[in-house]
């Protein structure tokens, strides 16, 4: 290859960076939705990213379906109260306040608005 | 792993579902398609952005950071990292289940629910101790069942399902018994923590009032707690139990009852409550052990920004001791309080210290408990106000048998009368010194640390206030013509009552800033000989003022016997004895210091202590720094240390030194006896006799000490012919001190050097 050529790729990676930067710029203060590996969803403000995907969440929400004991628990409550229809079972939520989720560990990511 | 893991779970949940409860299933898929909505988040407008995110993050070079301005490094490092086991507190681990597996509903022995209750007597104190409820009490499984946001009223271990009426003794026992005394468990958690919110404390430093979340059941109404605790007793009767095990289960909850009825004003009686702690601890052995009723997996579900701590573990004979000693510190705040020793201020005051040094100092919920006796309302007794408490303060300390400081002046509404014109300016001015009157008792309800650094911020308020007195002093001369009596320099002088008190509680403030300074073990050993001197001085200050305050008041004597007021008499003799009492400890503390400074100058002349090595520091900024708390007073400025050096100068060769500190401690140790002469009544120390007495034997002992170690010291500088050492004579190598940490002193805020000689090798 030549060095112009060489130049030339270097800047259009340079480029690429330099977009790739501004475009992880927008999500800065969003509120991201991140899903787990484990299943949880983490709802917080992007403080934070890297190379590796890592993300620093602000003012973080946890976000963990319910256990079969809860879903036991308003299914049972549903039907003692005589209602029809669908059982509606809240997500368990916590306040966890800073946190960092690996990149490894992503499985989506959502931003609001 | 599929990219969004909740649907395969739900559909797991569902699968298992259809197994056991048809109408379960339906309801699991019904929840599946609602989680799935939900976490779409459609309706929210969220868009999908894992693959483009994942692109640009690619992009990046290694080590470059996207990041809000605003947000450090710093602050990055405080963040928790997501399924780190030692981080992330909602972390499961693999083959895990996520809630612990033990079931609150079923029956229990009755010396499992022995052992229940004491495991959370046990966690209850540790709390106290300063430990978060996620650490400790919440770890109980039945706590945290009762503190469900799924549970509701009446909060049943069935989230508030009312069990049926055939329950077998041992789930009566769990239903009735463990339900009634959890319940009161957790009042008993909410009404301390008010009582410690209410008042002044230090969330870092002493007590964890985070609830991570949770409520403690604010619904439920603190009477039906109690007629749980009562069904709860009549359902121990009834099941069939041994009498040991009744017995045992009964204590525990007549303890939760009466804690209850204390914490709620019902009842005063915190010694009955060491007795009914007493019992339970007479029957601990019954219990048997049942550890999977508590687990810190409920710290999955607590709202919480730290890492996932282990459960406490807490000895029962640990949290015995401490919760007696909870309950005698209640004991002693209650008398402490008692109406008789709130009628004088200065007898309060020192209850106040005394109960601030009862050893080990009382912890955070006992210290509210006293500023909420002291302050919670503007009475501090049945028919005492703050109001009064501050008048009688001035009263007593320079206005005694004056009609300006008289309640009844305060009475006269006639607007041209002088007496209402001069009450009006003292009660402006009390209105301004009130809050940081007041102080004087929270702050020692404070933290040792605390108490010294509250002290030295408040030290510049009350030179503040000095001004405000002043102006009200000239006031009250303009209004009503103030006796003047020759000066020490011949110049008339006028007693300025206000002036004077502000100034007697600020010295006090600032020489006990620098006494907790060394109890604190704030100084470094080459500080001490100019701390001792500037605690010297401003004693000398106080004295001063002291027999300034006397003059006058042995003056108006003289026109009292005269006038036959019996009643401004009798105050003025009291006042007498008190003044007295103050100069002559004033006088010991002085003499002590000078004596300390002194000794400890001539071992830093003869190089036994010395400053460390440091490269960069100035002694002037040292001295600075040292002196800060002082140094923007505009009516006591602080010494120089070019006055220091001069003072230190005169001191003259070893020997000299060595007498000069004997001198002084005879003379220490001669008003020590006189005021040790004086009544509970004249020297204000009523409810705190024994403290008293004791502080006067540490001062003492103080006094033989230093006399002790002056004598070594001469001893050893004889046999090596140094009797004439000067400044810049080493003596270094035939004299070693050592200076004893605060546990090993006479007394905590003097540090006698202990001398000895130094063995050659």
């Amino acid at each position: 290859m030549s060095t112009a050529a060489l130049v030339a790729l270097s800047k259009a990676s340079e480029r690429a960076a330099e977009d790739a930067e501004s475009y992880l710029n927008t999500f800065l203060n969003k509120t991201l939705h991140i899903h787990i590996t484990d299943g949880r969803m983490f709802v917080g403000q992007m403080k934070c990213t890297d190379n590796e995907r890592n993300i620093i969440l602000a003012m973080t929400h946890e976000y963990r379906q319910p256990s079969k004991a809860d879903v036991q628990l308003a299914a049972d409550r549903h039907e003692r109260a005589g209602r029809s229809g669908n059982v509606k079972v809240d997500m368990k939520k916590r306040f966890v306040g800073l946190v960092v989720v690996p990149g490894q560990y992503v499985t989506k990511m959502e931003v609001e608005g | 792993m599929p990219q969004d893991g909740l649907p395969e779970a739900t559909h797991e949940l569902a699968v298992k579902g259809d197994e056991a409860d048809g109408s379960l299933a339906t309801a699991a898929r019904r929840l599946a398609q609602e989680a799935k909505q939900a976490l779409s988040f459609g309706a929210r407008g969220v868009s999908d952005v894992t693959e483009e995110f994942a692109a640009a993050a690619k992009q990046l070079r290694p080590g470059q950071l996207v990041k809000d301005e605003y947000f450090t490094l710093f602050e990055a490092v405080g963040a928790l990292e997501i399924m780190d086991p030692k981080m992330d507190s909602g972390y499961v681990p693999p083959g895990d289940t996520f809630d612990a597996d033990f079931d609150v509903c079923r029956g229990l022995e009755a010396i499992e629910i022995i052992w229940i209750i004491d495991e959370l007597l046990c966690l209850e104190i540790a709390w106290h101790d300063g430990y978060p409820l996620s650490q400790t009490v919440f770890t109980s499984l039945h706590i945290d069942r009762l503190l469900s946001p799924d549970n509701r009223k009446p909060y049943t271990f069935l989230y508030g399902e009312v069990p049926g009426v055939e329950l077998s003794d041992e789930q009566q026992l769990v239903h009735t018994v463990l339900r009634a005394y959890c319940l009161g468990l957790i009042k008993c958690i909410q009404l301390p923590l008010h009582i410690v919110q209410s008042q002044n404390f230090y969330e870092e430093e002493d007590f964890v009032t985070h609830l991570f979340g949770q409520e403690l059941l604010e619904k439920l109404k603190t009477d039906d707690v109690a007629k749980a605790l009562d069904d709860a007793l009549r359902c121990v009767r009834n099941v069939h139990l041994p009498a040991d095990v009744a017995e045992a289960i009964e204590a525990r909850l007549w303890f939760r009852r009466q804690y209850l009825a204390v914490l709620l004003g019902e009842s005063s009686d915190w010694s009955n409550l060491i007795t009914r702690h007493e019992k339970a601890n007479s029957s601990h052995e019954l219990a048997k052990p049942l550890p999977a009723a508590f687990s810190d997996k409920v710290q999955r579900q607590l709202a919480t920004s730290t890492p996932p701590r282990p459960m406490l573990e807490v000895s029962w004979t640990h949290a015995y001791k401490k919760w007696t000693k909870l309950c005698a510190d209640m004991v002693e705040a209650d008398r402490l309080t008692s109406v008789w020793i709130c009628q004088s201020p200065h007898c309060l005051q020192r209850a106040t210290w005394a109960f601030a040094y009862r050893e080990p100092q009382p912890g955070t919920f006992a210290r509210a408990y006293l500023q909420d006796r002291l302050l919670g309302s503007d009475m501090i007794a049945e028919d005492v106000s703050h109001f009064d408490l501050l008048l009688t303060d001035i009263r007593d300390l320079v206005l005694a048998g004056d009609p300006l400081a008289d309640p009844a002046s305060f009475q006269i509404e006639v607007p041209t009368d002088p007496r209402h014109l001069c009450s009006r300016h003292i009660g402006s001015f009390m209105d301004k010194a009130f809050e940081e009157y007041l102080n004087l008792y929270r702050m020692v309800c404070q933290n040792r640390c605390r108490i010294r650094r509250t002290f030295t911020q408040t030290i510049p308020i009350l030179d503040s206030l000095e001004t405000v007195a002043k102006e009200t002093d000239e006031e009250l001369h303009r209004i009503s013509s103030q006796r003047s009596l020759p000066g020490p320099e011949g110049t008339p002088v006028r007693l300025n009552p206000l002036t004077s008190w502000t100034r007697y509680h600020k010295i006090s403030i600032m020489a006990k800033s620098i006494q907790l300074g060394f109890e604190t073990d704030i100084y470094l050993p080459d500080e001490l000989c100019a701390m001792y001197w500037l605690l010297g001085t401003y004693s000398l200050t106080q004295s001063s003022g002291l027999k300034h305050i006397e003059r006058f008041l042995l003056d108006r004597m003289k026109t009292l016997t005269k006038a036959r007021n019996s009643r401004y008499v009798a105050e003025t003799l009291a006042s007498q004895d008190w003044i007295r009492s103050l100069v002559l400890l004033w006088e010991t503390t002085r003499l002590l210091a000078v004596a300390l400074a002194n000794l400890c100058g001539t071992l830093m002349d003869l190089d036994v202590i010395s400053p460390p090595a440091r490269s960069y520091a100035q002694e002037r900024l040292l001295w600075d720094a040292r002196m800060k708390p002082y140094m923007t007073l505009v009516h006591d400025p602080v010494p120089s240390i070019d006055e220091f050096h001069r003072t230190r100068q005169g001191t003259g060769d070893l020997s000299t030194a060595c007498e000069a500190v004997d001198q002084g401690i005879k003379t220490a140790k001669q008003h020590l006896a006189e005021v040790k002469k004086m009544s509970p009544q004249q020297a204000k120390y009523l409810g705190t006799e024994e403290q008293w007495a004791r502080e006067l034997k540490q001062l003492e002992t103080t006094c033989v000490a230093l006399v002790v170690q002056t004598s070594q010291l001469m001893k050893i500088s004889e046999k090596h012919g140094k009797k004439e050492a000067r400044k810049g004579d080493s003596m270094r190598e035939v004299v070693e001190v050592s200076l004893p940490e605060p546990a090993k002193r006479y007394h905590l805020w003097w540090v006698v050097p202990q001398i000895s000689e130094r063995k050659r090798s």
